[in-house]
């Protein structure tokens, strides 16, 4: 008795065991379920240590910079836009209303948490900047709700007379005024956005209130998600049970697989959560995941139970026959779907990792239950319910149209092989050329559909405004303390003396002055003394003593030291670090790179130290446009900086250069979240500095949820592709083995191969982006295909071996083996259809993809398949020799060898980041010295001795 | 009848005010006040101090501020006249900023601002004084004093070393603050504490005087030592940030000229001001 055959007797004699087993299983991994932790932040895509994420939150925390919530006020109807009494009064009252949203910080005792009130920006809360006339005016916007028209337009001349607000806080044709609340953590954005929408419910008024912003999309989407969980995998559930009955008619029966796909489920996310990981985007699709894999076998068994039946030879022969004729290619079909998904744990994703180690985990434990259980579950239906079921009984095999349909196919196969083949490969062309077509592109905000609030208010706002997307472009220069210009003391003298003969006119006594310095310089303390600084700190000392001597009297040589002490300290013995960002230099390269980026509608608005500079620049002097620029030295720069700090929020400055002036941040407003964008101005950034060389040692790097989204789609992309790549390899070994020949394995390939070029090549033609749940889905086309082709193979191989004729194969094939297919797609392609329904757009699309999945891997498993075989008839059942070692076969064992080779190099690059020159060489040498060991091998003695046996 | 006004008024105060009420050394809240406005801000007929300000924000980045502040009062109590000269960061060496105070209710104080690069002599408009002094956490109305009769003044606690006033502003839209109290030490009448209450009642300001030293100087060629505080902190509590300030080189009645405190002398700022 073969082990699997053990295995199912066992079930069926200890029935009631198996199922006490399972249930505790279950019980057990399911008690671990309400410790579950909620993840729904996209920014863990990428683990926790990568550069980009540090730098996020270095940068943030550098900068003050929070992630926000945009809170957007429209208004069509009024004259004046949202710049009337009215308007004006309930956005103060909503101002108001949302400084109020804080909480006790559950983490840090004593503090508070969520908006941030002090960095919100609302017209009462900032300053308003005015000159002209030798007159400057600092004072706050919008002190009060304005009581007429007149004062409401004089809020809105201010505003818009303000670059630093024109675009980001008021819309330029004055319709729309946007509220920016930061938050101490963006995981509190779902409930701000609740608490704002139950205030602007009871608030009135006909203007249109929006809240976007990626924080609220991305939180929101987290708890949308876990409501959608609740509804469609259940949806599924029922709409897969309901279609299980209409093909096998018998209530009890049908519900074993629903047992099945519940036990794996729960079992699954319950191991998930006990081992400590928490429920992220990907791994709540677990379940959706592993329903249609955890049924399919099921149906299979189901399916041709359904078929052998007979009262005569009664259930327990009946079963035992099924699992015999479908344990091997079950095994098969789960460790090669197990393969394909485990292989997701090389992507560098950590939840995609978790994601695909833990869908593996889950079918395995299906494909125990359906091996061990269902055979247990037929034996506790008494016979007499069964006395109405089977096909036998039904004698459907004339009247169904699925028989009818099937069986055309079949006798088309066979007729025509040639067509059919090449018709599938100018598919497959097309395909290619739809691929190469493929836009990799994704957007947390259009994980919603068009008509969900989130995405009206991100259309609506990104209309009106410069965006509502924020990226940070941070430049930085290095500027170490640098030595003087140098330190001999007749240069430093010479500089010293041409000094004072420029300031004569004004200080009559500079040139004593500087003979009196330069003394200090040349004497014998100073220069005993070894490093800068602390020359420095001796000069200032004696230049104190000195001024301090200076008798009331000879005031005016005292105005001369003082002014010649500070050039020696500030510019002489460099004192004043230099300090970059004040540079005027410095500030018009930024301005120039702004001004590219917003010519080009990339950005639409940026914000700098550089456009501070300019206005601040402006209202000292006339007020007037010309004088909108940046003044000519860093002296006038550093006065303007300072006036900006006399305002009531000094702080906003250092959220655009910290305040040793080493670092700016140009704070990018975007009108599209696409990475498509992100990417594109990050791109233009480069060729911007490439080809305008800027101040030299100025570096650049990137910060905020927008690039980061980037970032990992970039390592989703790629890492997906590398992953499917492992796992079509790691297929196709486990196939040739189970097959016993590299031809098999590859016809087993066929499918799948075609189902995942054909569907990839769709979303290329059609537009479709290749976004995250598009990325994740070829792993579960691979799981699906291969399946169909295994069973299909596996049973045309055992019936050729009867038959030895393909024409009577096909026959067979097209009867019981094909209808397990077909009602195996239809189930599982129609069981997800509800998903279409979900408000989410990435439910719509795993609904739509697995429907086209099984659909299309269906199809051409049997139209492809028997095609070939037809074709190739006499190659692939050449008279077998008795079974050998794979070892025996050398063109295996090379084949083989190669596969594992290439797979070992696919992983060593994406672990150990080797390039792929190294690798060729390893690749080199491994492969010629396994093929000669499987040389070696298939002229071992134990080899020889099968050959002579045979002859 | 006057006396049993007198008699009638100060039973209800009894029977409706706090403990202290009757304690015959507790002056009026309005003399107490008056008095430690003119401690903080009037000690002298006029004076002159080199400040050294270290603003340090949530994150422990610092910046630091040296300047020279002359002052002289018109009367006690009355107006006053500001002339502050920087020092440091190099960059705005030389900057200046002049206020001519008035207490009268109806007349905005007069402010000057010279930036020595930009060469820029500007009026700065008669608005809100409560914005921040030069980057630091003080704000303008911290450093020249905040007019009595804008508040609406209170005592709310009575110490063995203190009186605590409370604030109310009388036009409350002009001022972030809903209230503020002050804590006033009772033997010198110095301002020693005042914390800064939102419309939530939340605190989210405090200024503190660190240090009092007695500074000695000669009145009306007397001996005299004025209490002076030689070093305040001021913590807001929203932004994380604290600013120090530390008076050195304190001076009184050093006979500062009138003509001092004109638009002439912001280009080119008298000796007193620089060393």
């Amino acid at each position: 008795m073969e082990l699997k055959d053990k295995i199912v007797s066992f079930s069926i004699d200890h029935y009631k065991l198996v199922t006490w087993v399972m249930v505790l299983f279950t019980v057990a991994c399911g008690a671990m379920i309400p410790l579950i932790r909620v993840d729904t932040d996209p920014e863990n895509m990428l683990s926790s240590d990568e550069p980009v994420r540090i730098f996020h939150n270095e940068t943030k925390q550098r900068f003050n910079l929070s992630d926000m919530v945009v809170l957007g006020v429209v208004n069509e109807h009024h004259e004046y836009g949202v710049f009337n009494p009215d308007t004006l009064r309930r956005i103060y009252e909503l101002t108001e209303f949302a400084k109020t949203l804080q909480w006790d910080d559950p983490e840090h005792e004593g503090r508070q948490a969520g908006v941030i009130e002090v960095d919100m920006i609302a017209p009462s809360l900032i300053d308003h900047i005015e000159g002209g006339g030798g007159v400057v005016r600092f004072e706050w916007l919008m002190p009060r709700p304005p009581q007429t028209q007149q004062e409401a337009l004089e809020i809105r001349d201010k505003a818009m007379s303000n670059q630093l607000l024109r675009g980001t806080m008021v819309s330029e044709d004055g319709r729309a005024l946007m509220l920016l609340l930061p938050l101490t953590d963006k995981h509190l954005s779902y409930r701000v956005y609740s608490a704002l929408n139950k205030k602007i419910a009871e608030i009135g008024g006909d203007e249109e209130y929006h809240i976007t912003g990626l924080p609220v999309a991305e939180d929101t989407f987290g708890v949308e998600m876990f409501i959608q969980m609740a509804i469609s995998a259940p949806l599924a559930m029922v709409t897969i049970f309901l279609l299980m009955l209409l093909f096998f008619r018998k209530l009890v029966l049908v519900i074993s697989p629903m047992i099945v796909a519940m036990v794996s489920v729960i079992s699954t996310m319950g191991l998930l959560i006990g081992f400590g990981f928490p429920v992220h985007i990907m791994s709540s699709m677990i379940p959706i995941f592993l329903m249609p894999i955890a049924v399919v076998d099921s149906v299979h068994i189901l399916s041709e139970f359904f078929d052998r039946y007979t009262p005569q030879k009664g259930r327990r022969q009946s079963i035992l026959e099924v699992v015999h004729a479908l344990f091997v290619p079950m095994l098969y079909t789960s460790l090669t779907s197990a393969a394909g998904f485990l292989s997701l744990a090389l992507t560098p994703i950590p939840p995609v990792q978790v994601f695909g180690v833990y869908v593996a985990v889950g079918i395995l434990i299906a494909w125990l239950f359906t091996v061990t259980f269902v055979p247990a579950y037929v034996m506790m239906i008494p016979d007499q319910r069964l006395a109405d079921f089977g096909m036998a009984v039904r004698h459907e095999v004339k009247q169904n149209w699925l028989t009818r349909i099937l069986h055309r196919t079949g006798r088309l196969t066979s007729r025509a092989a040639g067509p059919i083949v090449a018709v599938l490969i100018l598919v497959t062309g097309g395909a290619v050329y739809g691929i190469t077509h493929i836009r990799i592109n994704d957007n947390p905000v259009k994980w919603f559909s068009k008509s969900h609030p989130i995405r009206q208010a991100d259309i609506a706002l990104n209309e009106h405004f410069g965006g509502t997307y924020m990226a940070y472009l941070v430049l930085s220069m290095e500027a170490e303390g640098k030595d003087p210009v140098s330190d001999s003391v007749r240069t430093m003298a010479a500089a010293i003396r041409d000094k004072a003969k420029a300031i004569q006119h004004e200080y009559p006594k500079a040139q004593s002055a500087a003979e009196e310095i330069v003394g200090i310089l040349d004497s014998e303390p100073f220069r005993n003394i070894g490093d800068w600084p602390d020359r420095l700190d001796y000069f200032s000392e004696m230049a104190n003593e000195k001024m301090d001597a200076i008798p009331e009297a000879e005031d005016a040589l005292f105005y001369a030291w003082d002014e010649m002490a500070s050039f020696v300290k500030d510019k002489v013995l460099q004192r004043s670090f230099r300090e970059p960002f004040k540079d005027p230099e410095v500030l018009h390269y930024m301005s120039g790179l702004q001004k590219h980026l917003e010519d080009l509608g990339l950005a639409g608005k940026s914000n700098s130290a550089a456009d501070v500079v300019k206005k601040v620049h402006q209202e000292l002097t006339d007020g007037s446009e010309a004088n909108f620029k940046i003044p000519a030295s860093q002296e006038m720069v550093s006065e303007c900086l300072l006036q900006y700090q006399q305002s009531h929020r000094p702080h906003d400055l250092w959220r655009l250069v910290t305040m040793d002036y080493q670092h700016a941040n140009i704070w990018l407003q975007l009108t599209s979240g696409d990475n498509r964008d992100m990417e594109r101005v990050a791109e233009v950034v480069d060729t911007y500095i490439l080809d305008n060389p800027p101040p030299a040692g100025m570096e650049h790097r990137w910060a905020g949820l927008t690039y980061i989204n980037i970032v990992w789609q970039d390592k989703m992309v790629w890492g997906m592709g590398q992953s499917f790549l492992g796992s079509f390899l790691v297929v196709f070994i486990m196939m040739s083995l189970l097959f016993r020949s590299p031809l098999w394995g590859l016809l087993c390939m066929v499918p799948l191969t075609i189902t995942i070029a054909v569907i990839y090549g769709i979303i290329g033609l059609v537009g479709k982006d290749y976004d995250m749940p598009v990325a994740v889905l070829s792993a579960l086309t691979l799981g699906m295909a291969v399946d169909f082709a295994i069973h299909f193979l596996q049973r045309s191989r055992d019936l050729y071996a009867q038959n030895r004729s393909w024409e009577k194969v096909t026959v067979e094939m097209f009867g019981e083996p094909a209808r397990a297919i077909s009602r195996n797609v239809l189930v599982i392609a129609i069981g997800f259809l509800p998903l279409l329904a979900a408000p989410l757009v990435p439910y719509k699309t795993v609904g739509i993809f697995l429907c086209a999945i099984m659909a299309l891997s269906g199809i051409v498993t049997l139209l492809a398949l028997p095609a070939f075989m037809k074709l190739g008839e006499k190659r692939l059942f050449r008279p077998k020799a008795a079974p050998t070692g794979p070892g025996c076969n050398c063109g295996f064992c090379i084949v083989l060898s190669i596969a594992v080779v290439v797979l070992i190099a696919l992983n060593l690059h994406q672990y150990w980041h080797m390039g792929v020159t190294r690798l060729t060489w390893i690749s080199l040498i491994l492969v010629p010295l396994l093929a000669l060991t499987c040389g070696i091998l298939s002229r071992r003695k134990a080899c020889k001795m099968i050959e002579e046996n045979k002859t | 009848m006057k006396m049993t006004m007198t008699l009638l008024f100060s039973f209800f105060i009894s029977l409706s005010s706090p403990a202290w009420a009757a304690e015959p050394d507790v002056p009026s809240v309005d003399e107490i006040v008056s008095q430690a406005n003119i401690m903080a801000y009037y000690q002298g007929r006029d004076g002159k101090s080199t400040v050294s300000m270290k603003i340090t924000d949530k994150n422990d980045n610092v910046r630091t501020r040296e300047f020279i502040i002359l002052r002289k009062n018109d009367q006690p109590g009355g107006d006053q006249k500001y002339f502050v000269y920087f020092l440091q960061p190099p960059d705005v060496r030389k900057m200046v900023f002049m206020v001519h105070k008035h207490v009268a209710a109806d007349k905005d104080d007069d402010r000057w601002l010279y930036l020595p690069s930009l060469d820029l002599v500007n009026r700065i408009a008669a608005s809100d004084k409560r914005t921040s002094f030069v980057g630091s956490d003080f704000l303008y109305e911290d450093v020249s004093g905040r007019g009595l009769e804008e508040d609406r003044h209170e005592l709310i606690e009575v110490t063995d070393e203190s009186f605590v006033v409370k604030n109310v502003p009388k036009n409350p839209e002009s001022v972030e603050f809903a209230y503020f109290t002050v804590t006033i030490d009772r033997t010198t009448y110095m301002p020693m504490k005042m914390e800064y209450f939102d419309k939530h009642d939340k605190l989210y300001r405090t200024i503190e005087s660190r240090t009092v030293k007695n500074i000695k100087a000669e009145e009306d060629g007397e001996e005299v030592e004025y209490p002076t505080v030689t070093e305040s902190v001021v913590k807001d509590l929203r932004t994380g940030s604290t600013t120090e300030m530390i008076f050195s080189k304190v001076q009184y009645n050093i006979g500062i000229e009138d003509s001092i405190f004109t638009e002439r002398y912001l280009r080119r700022p008298p000796r007193e001001a620089m060393r």
